[in-house]
């Protein structure tokens, strides 16, 4: 039988929506900084088709293997006017991705929650 | 660090920077008509806040600093007053540079950006939740 991948999967989607999350976070935070320029993370697609040899850590002063490999994030490239500051943060921009992220992750854990009562009826017949 | 705290903490430090800024409108307004006590003194001085962003090394978070608060350099205004007790020779009173339209404006920014990092701080929460619901007991 194969083995199921679904809760990796789940699992890196989780943890690049909270990524994701911290980074409009980050915008937000700086929408009157002069100067700053808003982030994106990578879309996901991405992160799942970077194959990225992780290391394995066979001793426990190891540092750094077995990490997942990070999400890189990168310059928001939008049409927006740059203020006279410098700023491109836009804060419905931002609150519309906050929305997004929102979104995804509850169908995030709602997959999950299903999949794992599928599991369960499967183990307790 | 788990990337839903790093978010709560980034929202913290934008709270706290748009706080500090409606700190400094509030002492601009109430300082609007201070002058000073001895003829010829110079009245209030406007204020100005100054933002910078910072990256934290450790949990990759772009934090908000205040980076110092200033003095306007902007001249002071000038009134006719010859009663006045901080009036020059000439009967005219230095009033502070500050403009209460600016100040408005600024308030009402200040007070978009602390909306915009609570609602940031409400959804990480939410998110938080959702996931410990995930190990809620399922019947």
């Amino acid at each position: 039988m194969k083995p199921v991948q679904l809760f990796d999967l789940a699992a890196a989607q989780a943890r690049w929506l909270s990524v994701r999350q911290a980074t409009v976070a980050g915008n937000v935070a700086n929408a009157n900084t002069p100067g700053f320029v808003a982030v994106d993370v990578e879309p996901f697609d991405k992160v799942l088709s970077r194959t990225t040899p992780a290391m394995v850590a066979t001793d426990p002063r190891h540092i750094g293997a077995g990490a997942p490999s990070p999400i890189r994030k990168n310059e928001q490239v939008s049409d927006v006017p740059v203020k006279p500051s410098g700023n491109t943060v836009v804060l419905e921009e931002e609150l519309m991705k906050a929305g997004e992220v929102r979104r995804a992750f509850e169908l995030n854990t709602a997959i999950v929650k299903a999949f794992h009562r599928m599991v369960m009826s499967t183990a307790k017949g | 660090m788990d990337p839903i705290s790093t978010a709560l903490k980034v929202a913290a430090s934008g709270l706290h920077a748009q706080s500090e800024r409606l700190r400094i409108v509030s002492e601009n307004l109430a300082n609007a008509q201070s002058t000073g006590s001895t003829p010829g003194a110079d009245p209030y001085q406007r204020k100005t806040i100054a933002f910078a962003a910072e990256m934290d090394r450790q949990s990759g978070g772009d934090f908000v600093r205040i980076t110092g608060i200033a003095r306007d350099q902007a001249e002071f205004p000038v009134a006719f007053d010859p009663g006045h007790e901080a009036a020059d020779a000439n009967g005219y009173v230095k009033m502070p540079n500050v403009n209460t339209l600016i100040e408005m404006a600024d308030m009402s920014e200040a007070n978009r950006g602390y909306e915009a990092n609570l609602q940031v701080i409400k959804q990480a929460r939410d998110l938080i939740t959702m996931t410990i619901d995930l190990m809620r007991n399922q019947s």
